[in-house]
């Protein structure tokens, strides 16, 4: 958006200086006060607290999944009441919440089988040097 | 006119431009997200293995540092600095999971090792058990042989025993004849037992007065002893004479003397080793009777022949 802020308004001849510029300020105020709906922002995030849900994030992180389940929600509703920006910063950092969850959840299954396998392998030396005695 | 207008105008889009942003003097939320970053930085681990996460969560603070220098909104610059934040944390979770993976790699790797140790050993003690087993086994048949032959030796010595046994009986029953056939022919010789041994004794009868010479029944006493000594080879003798106590000292010791040394000679003329035999003469001395009546001094006129034990020894008198 702040490029659509910052385009034109310095290079203006002289003779059609003060209508240009006008119609300048008001494109660039109505450019800064409307923004597109971030349909697909939503459903990207909508997308990724599902995977994270699916991972099992709320076993893992719930605080993270709680965050972005709400936001998500929010951000739903100011789609609803057309508050474009809220619903985009909203879905995206509903987005980053539930990817966080998810990696989370992924890293912890990893360590636990990690811990397992290591654990395996202890049981299994323990047995062999009773063997080997 | 003109110029001095168009200042003015851009000074009102300054203004206008100026108006939607704040500049503070630092955002805490965006100062947050650039430690949480350069700390992540920082971390090998996350660097290694979760390079592509940590770049965005770079690009999301770059966005997120340029939103405040441009001097957009705080809430922006919090919405953009959580973002980066949260990238941040992605990134090392990521990282986590991925060394935890490795670790996995590693322990599947390290467990294949020791099943492979373990069967190994398996092998080894089967292989050990075998080897004991034949061991035991030999051991066992070494045994069994070693009773064997023990039980062959005190079957060999029980054999010898007996044949000992045997043989001691049959010495003893041997000894038992000898000792009676001895007996008997000391009887013969009319042998009487004294202390210093079994004593022949060849009466004046046999001899004649006043001689040395054996008469004919002396001569059977002197056969028998002959006899006797030669088949007890390891006996000796000791011929005493005596005589009564008529006549002078010096002729009776003389006499004594010389009828011990009659028998002697009969005895060696028979076919017994001389060195075997002694000769003593006493004279008139040991009387075993009264020389007061003719049958006390007959008594006392003899020869006694005292033979020795099996080793040859005669008592002295």
């Amino acid at each position: 958006m702040k490029t659509q802020c910052s385009t034109k308004p310095l290079h203006t001849a002289q003779r059609i200086a003060l209508p240009a510029l006008l119609t300048a300020m008001l494109l660039l105020i109505s450019a800064c006060a409307s923004t597109p709906p971030p349909t697909e922002q939503v459903a990207v995030s909508t997308s990724a607290v599902a995977s994270a849900t699916s991972a099992g994030g709320s076993d893992v992180a719930p605080v993270e999944m709680q965050m972005a389940r709400q936001k998500l929600d929010r951000a739903k509703v100011a789609m609803t009441a057309k508050d474009y920006p809220l619903a985009r910063s909203l879905s995206e950092e509903a987005q980053v919440d539930a990817q966080l969850a998810e990696a989370k959840a992924h890293s912890t299954q990893a360590s636990k089988a990690a811990y397992e396998l290591r654990e395996s392998v202890r049981v299994l030396r323990e047995e062999l040097d009773r063997q080997t005695k | 006119m003109n110029t001095y207008r168009i200042f003015a105008l851009t000074l009102i889009a300054a203004a206008t431009l100026a108006g939607c942003s704040s500049l503070p003097a630092s955002n805490p939320s965006l100062e947050q997200a650039r430690s949480d970053y350069r700390a992540a930085q920082d971390n090998a681990q996350t660097r290694n293995l979760a390079g592509g996460e940590l770049k965005l969560a770079g690009d999301a603070l770059t966005k997120a540092d340029k939103a405040w220098s441009d001097g957009d909104k705080t809430a922006e610059v919090d919405h953009l600095a959580y973002l980066a934040k949260q990238r941040v944390a992605i990134a090392q979770e990521t990282a986590k999971q991925k060394a935890a993976e490795l670790a996995v790699g590693n322990a599947d790797i390290a467990r294949d090792k020791i099943r492979l140790a373990a069967r190994t050993n398996e092998a080894d003690a089967a292989k050990q058990s075998a080897e004991m087993a034949q061991r035991q086994a030999e051991e066992s048949q070494r045994q069994a042989e070693a009773a064997k032959q023990q039980a062959d030796a005190s079957q060999r010595q029980t054999a010898a025993a007996q044949q000992q046994a045997e043989a001691t009986r049959q010495l003893a029953s041997d000894a038992q004849a000898r000792n009676i056939a001895l007996e008997a022919q000391l009887k013969d010789l009319n042998a009487t037992k004294t202390d210093r041994g079994m004593v022949v004794t060849i009466g004046d009868v046999l001899f004649d007065t006043n001689k040395a010479e054996l008469k004919s029944g002396g001569m059977r006493s002197v056969e028998k002893l002959s006899a006797f000594l030669k088949q007890y080879p390891q006996r000796k003798a000791l011929i005493e004479g005596f005589t009564d106590s008529v006549g002078s000292e010096g002729s009776n010791q003389g006499l004594s003397s010389r009828r011990a040394d009659s028998v002697r000679t009969a005895i060696v003329d028979m076919g017994v080793g001389a060195d075997r035999l002694a000769t003593h003469g006493y004279g008139e001395a040991y009387p075993v009777a009264g020389n007061e009546n003719a049958a006390g001094r007959q008594l006392n006129r003899r020869v006694e022949i005292i033979l020795s034990d099996d080793n040859g020894i005669v008592a002295p008198r």
